[in-house]
């Protein structure tokens, strides 16, 4: 490699890696992920359910025996008549039960101060539900009743397999490749707009405070740019190494303990595929192959429109009009990428995941899936491709835009100075 | 090989709105001290970077050594730009070391060349400091052995001297003639004409993207010369008045000189009548000395920018 190149690289590399905010960063971005997802769970548990009390008129008089007191939920039996405790700020609600609720099963109404909530109305009418079908099964007089319901009781957890073209059938459990294919769009989201912002802030920097004319006056300006968008990628890949070693080695060690201890407690079919799935290694590995290189492409791509833009302005409140265009494909890729989960295989999503302004965030959301081989390829090679045209053209204005001090460009000035000799 | 390091022919470089240059010539002689003069905005920047091949002219063509310039001869040449910053965070001493690397020296020889120009600028103490705790004159003294570190034969300095107190800048010139005296052609743009008078071998001035003045100093001096001369003398001022009245335009006394005499300035006419004017002179009072006082750098720079932008209005 040339000389000059690699120690403009190295020198953007360290400047950055020796930095106390990277290594903190770096360590303490994968606790804050695991701190955001374990968060809700422990507020949950900390939280003490306030208790609300429903005061019951039955005049069936089958019902109101049979109703479960629950965490939150307890029923009072009264024998007033409805008029006289709708006032009664006592209580939650009042639950209103007619006499014949067995004929007529919608024949229960719920009266509530404030809003009830759905999770209330089911826990309510399941037990009604329960109640009512309970009586109605016994008038067929069935002996042995219980045991046959224990009997005939199912519960249904649905596998899915998906047939492969080498006709073996790999698991896929749609709900977890969901979840991976927004983290890992969401990953590569931060990644590039994070990344791609310093390049172009370090070249506003060193455009302010004129080291960049002492720096080209040795050093051609396409090489200095290149030099500080390959230095600053290699951060970005340090960094995600450096999680991929964290979590593979949380899959190896951690995963497994974990695993046995889950399957001595739970009996969850899903839960079970997931932590499966995850403590594979492998399949840790390829989504990490694949995250690097659409993190290097779509790093590289957009990297070289921010620094051909960090070069055309001095500051950067200047520059957040010409960002803001040139992020939109990404924002765009961001906003998309629910939809395209939720339906991977259409024709709108694969189109997205391939025309490289997007492709790295949508493909990325796809991966998990398990789509075709050839479509990812094609994906990638179209985006290195487009890459190199990026940085071309970047250079062209950065060359230009780097000696041009005090007013702000607009897009068509940035490609007047493309063209310029 | 050819007396001159470096000429730049019919240099033409438009930008989108302005012509930087239009069709300038210069040639700069092997070992001396170049000038390149010029009002601000007129051009010399752009010269430079073209020199220095930064920027490409839209014509024209510069030739290094005799052949023309490639990106590869930027090795053989040390620019110290007018605007000049370091990298704030970084140290002194590795910050030197990644710029030598930049111009192709390996770390050990430009840790030792380092070393050496920290010593003779006494700044060693600064090797381990960060830059943003430096003065911007200490800041400059960094950037200049920067720029001259490699040897390089041609050496490019934009306005050297500014951020610099009368002793450092001394240093700094002592600096540049030595290197100069080593081998070193130097090419000095600046706005300082004191320090034109007392570095520059050669200069050209340019205006108004038009290189409108070119040649030695001593030379433009004396071509500019207004034949103004001094006189001192022991004796009767209003008799040397009278008698030097068929010569001169102007005349003017200065009071007593250092060593009590009489002192007056004047112009003549014509130069081809110093001697009559002297023996004129010479008869009326008692004469003790004179001498011809050449036009100052600073009053060339003005009269022909002055005198150029008279003609050329329109510009």
């Amino acid at each position: 490699m040339n000389s000059q190149l690699s120690t403009i690289i190295a020198r953007e590399y360290l400047e950055r890696v020796k930095r106390k905010s990277f290594i903190i960063s770096t360590i303490l971005m994968p606790l804050f992920m695991v701190g955001l997802m374990v968060l809700p769970a422990l507020i949950a548990i900390f939280q003490t359910p306030e208790e609300k009390v429903i005061a019951v008129i039955d005049e069936s008089g089958v019902v109101a025996k049979t109703l479960q007191n629950g965490d939150e939920t307890k029923f009072v039996v009264v024998d007033k008549p409805l008029a006289d405790i709708l006032g009664n700020e006592g209580y939650y609600g009042v639950l209103s039960i007619g006499a014949n609720i067995v004929e007529k099963p919608s024949n229960a109404t719920l009266y509530t101060h404030s809003a009830s909530s759905m999770s209330l109305e089911n826990y309510i009418s399941n037990q009604i539900k329960e109640t009512v079908e309970s009586i109605r099964l016994r008038k067929y007089n069935i002996d042995n009743l219980p045991e046959i319901l224990a009997a005939v009781q199912a519960d249904v957890n649905l596998q899915t397999f998906r047939i492969d073209e080498s006709e073996e059938a790999s698991e896929t459990s749609s709900t977890l490749s969901y979840f991976i294919g927004i983290i890992m769009s969401f990953m590569l989201y931060m990644f590039i707009l994070i990344y791609g912002q310093m390049v172009m802030t370090s070249i506003i920097e060193e455009k302010n405070n004129r080291v960049l004319e002492i720096v080209v006056s040795s050093v051609k300006p396409t090489y200095l740019m290149l030099g500080k968008i390959l230095g600053i990628g290699a951060v970005a890949v340090t960094q995600i190494l450096i999680w991929l070693i964290i979590v593979l080695s949380f899959s190896y060690w951690v995963m497994p303990s974990l695993m046995s201890g889950v399957v001595a407690g739970a009996n969850d079919p899903e839960l079970m595929a997931a932590l499966g799935r995850l403590s594979d290694g492998s399949y840790v590995l390829s989504l990490f192959v694949y995250l690097l290189l659409f993190l290097v492409g779509g790093y590289l791509f957009y990297s070289s429109i921010y620094a051909a833009i960090g070069s055309a302005v001095d500051n950067i409140q200047d520059a957040s009009q010409l960002t803001t265009i040139a992020v939109l494909p990404i924002i765009l890729g961001m906003v998309l990428s629910p939809s395209v989960v939720a339906d991977p295989m259409s024709s709108y999503a694969t189109w997205i995941s391939i025309i490289p302004f997007t492709s790295p965030l949508v493909m990325m959301a796809r991966i998990p899936f398990g789509i075709p081989f050839w479509e990812i390829a094609l994906s990638i090679v179209l985006l290195y491709l487009t890459i190199g045209f990026m940085i071309w053209l970047a250079a062209k204005i950065y060359r230009v835009g780097i000696f041009m001090y005090g007013k702000k460009p607009n897009i068509t000035e940035l490609i007047r100075w493309a063209r310029y000799k | 090989m050819d007396n001159n390091i470096l000429k730049a022919e019919h240099i033409v470089k438009t930008f989108t709105k302005h012509t930087a240059l239009d069709d300038v010539t210069i040639e700069v002689p092997r070992g001396k001290v170049y000038g390149l003069l010029g009002p601000n905005g007129a051009g010399k920047t752009t010269l430079i970077r073209i020199i220095n091949h930064i920027t490409a002219p839209d014509s024209g063509v510069v030739t290094f050594n005799g052949h023309q310039l490639t990106a590869a001869d930027v090795a053989n040449i040390g620019y110290l730009p007018e605007e000049r910053g370091l990298y704030k965070k970084m140290k002194v001493g590795d910050q030197a070391i990644f710029f030598a690397r930049l111009k192709g020296l390996s770390k050990q020889d430009a840790t030792k060349a380092l070393k050496e120009w920290f010593e003779r600028l006494e700044i060693s103490s600064w090797w381990d400091r960060k830059v943003e705790e430096l003065s911007k004159g200490m800041a400059q003294k960094v950037q200049f052995i920067v720029t001259v570190l490699h040897r390089p034969e041609l050496l490019i300095f934009d306005e050297p001297f500014s951020g610099f107190d009368p002793i450092n800048a001394n240093v700094l010139k002592r600096e540049i003639l030595r290197l100069r005296d080593e081998g070193s052609t130097v090419i000095f743009s600046t706005h300082n004409m004191a320090s034109v008078e007392e570095l520059c071998d050669n200069i050209s001035l340019i205006n108004k993207s038009h290189n409108i003045l070119t040649g030695s100093v001593r030379e433009l001096r004396r071509e500019f010369s207004d034949n103004s001369l001094e006189f001192s003398f022991l004796g009767e001022q209003s008799k040397l008045t009278e008698a030097l009245q068929p010569f001169t335009r102007e005349i003017s006394s200065n009071g007593i000189d250092r060593d009590g005499f009489l002192s007056v300035s004047l112009k003549l006419n014509s130069g081809d009548d110093l001697r009559d004017a002297i023996a004129k002179a010479n008869e009326a009072v008692d004469l003790r000395s004179f001498r011809q006082v050449l036009p100052s750098m600073d009053e060339i720079f003005i009269r022909s920018v002055e005198m150029f932008n008279q003609n050329n209005p329109q510009q």
